[in-house]
């Protein structure tokens, strides 16, 4: 039991680490939410699996096993929903792929001319 | 204003009063012997209010597609098989480039077009690209009745829609289409 | 046993104040909402392996009520920066 906790908080420290390495080099929002996203699938869930194996097996509180996939399952879902929210908004206030390659920015450029006049303006 | 009717209701309510058994610990205090009444009915009323307002947003009429066995066992095969494979090997990809020297050179917002229609599988599907470290669902437009996302790759590897979708997509539309077609 | 989740709780903790250098310095709101988002997710690592290190649940809540702060907060910013809230 001890040899599979360590194996998966091991697991957990390095994509958090990767993670954090990413959010500090990247060079620009959308690519810092890639790693962002990195730190909150991988590295929270080699942490809760490792407690989940020790609470169960070694404390043996279900009460606490339940809370950590209750937690688990709850990152699972939300943070697509917040990194979505966050591109779009960054998107929105101007911010862009720092390569030039955005589909997105042509699309809006050939249907509406006005509103990307008024996003120039704004930004 | 969509009206809220009673089955919706019900799977909401029975959804949320899972949820506060757990949380509070009353599963386990049933076979310990500590179990309260009065957890249980203040429970039952959060879970009743709150089911009351969100029943409405929640819990659609495509829903009941999954009471079949083989959309059931779709499901189960895509979240506990299919996904987390594919989370490991994104997430593998994205650590080796996260500490590999030099910057991404070509990341970029691409635009994909999806068969998918019903709202659930759009939505899960948006949720598996954006869980999925290395590309990020910006928006999801309608153009004449078909349905587009724009992604953002952290490594473009072709312009074209078609290729970039069966890089992007894999094998992951192909499951949620089993189950929400 | 207990000393390893406390070693990899501190080491959550050093990545965490890592991440302050982003917070700070970060050009847009939008990359300060990020790492704000990530220190957030990295102290609730940290309050979970505490919990396991001193056996108390009580820990526990602390980090899911955590979670879902952060997660309200980081939609809510994201909303206001594209203008719809």
């Amino acid at each position: 039991m001890n040899i599979a906790v360590s194996i998966f908080l091991a697991a957990g420290l390095v994509f958090a680490l990767a993670g954090t390495v990413g959010l500090l080099r990247m060079p620009d929002v959308f690519c810092r939410l890639q790693s962002s996203t990195n730190l909150a699938t991988l590295g929270v869930l080699g942490v809760i699996v490792a407690a989940v194996i020790y609470t169960a097996f070694g404390l043996r509180d279900w009460a606490m096993t339940v809370k950590l996939i209750v937690l688990g399952l709850f990152y699972l879902i939300t943070n697509p929903i917040a990194s979505h929210a966050l591109a779009k908004g960054a998107y929105a206030r101007g911010a862009r792929p720092f390569t030039g390659i955005d589909h997105l920015q042509d699309d809006l450029i050939s249907e509406e001319p006005s509103e990307n006049e008024e996003e120039s303006h704004a930004g | 204003m969509k009206k809220l009717s009673f089955p919706a209701f019900l799977f909401t309510f029975l959804l949320l009063l899972l949820f506060w058994m757990l949380l509070t610990g009353q599963i386990a205090d049933i076979f310990r012997g500590g179990f309260s009444w009065q957890i249980l009915a203040a429970g039952i009323l959060v879970c009743g209010a709150a089911a009351l307002f969100c029943g409405r947003f929640f819990a659609h009429e495509e829903l009941r597609l999954l009471l079949q066995p083989k959309r059931l066992g779709a499901l189960l095969v895509y979240c506990l098989a299919v996904f987390p494979w594919e989370l490991i090997r994104f997430n593998v990809d994205m650590a080796v480039r996260a500490f590999s020297p030099g910057l991404p050179k070509k990341s970029g917002i691409v635009k994909i077009p999806t068969a998918l229609t019903s709202e659930y599988a759009l939505s899960m599907l948006a949720n598996s690209i954006t869980l999925t470290p290395g590309t990020l669902t910006v928006d999801i437009v309608t153009e004449d009745g078909k349905n587009y996302f724009y992604i953002h790759w952290i490594d473009v590897a072709s312009d074209d829609p078609e290729e970039a979708a069966q890089a992007i997509k894999g094998r992951l539309e192909k499951w949620i289409g089993r189950i929400w077609s | 046993m207990s000393d390893i989740f406390l070693f990899a709780a501190i080491c959550f903790i050093v990545m965490a104040l890592a991440l302050l250098f982003r917070l700070i310095k970060g050009p847009t709101a939008a990359d300060r909402a990020v790492a704000a988002d990530s220190i957030e997710i990295l102290a609730d690592l940290a309050l979970i392996l505490f919990a396991l290190y001193s056996g108390r649940s009580i820990y526990l809540d602390i980090a899911l009520v955590t979670a879902l702060l952060g997660f309200v907060g980081s939609v809510i910013i994201g909303r206001y920066l594209e203008g719809k809230l």
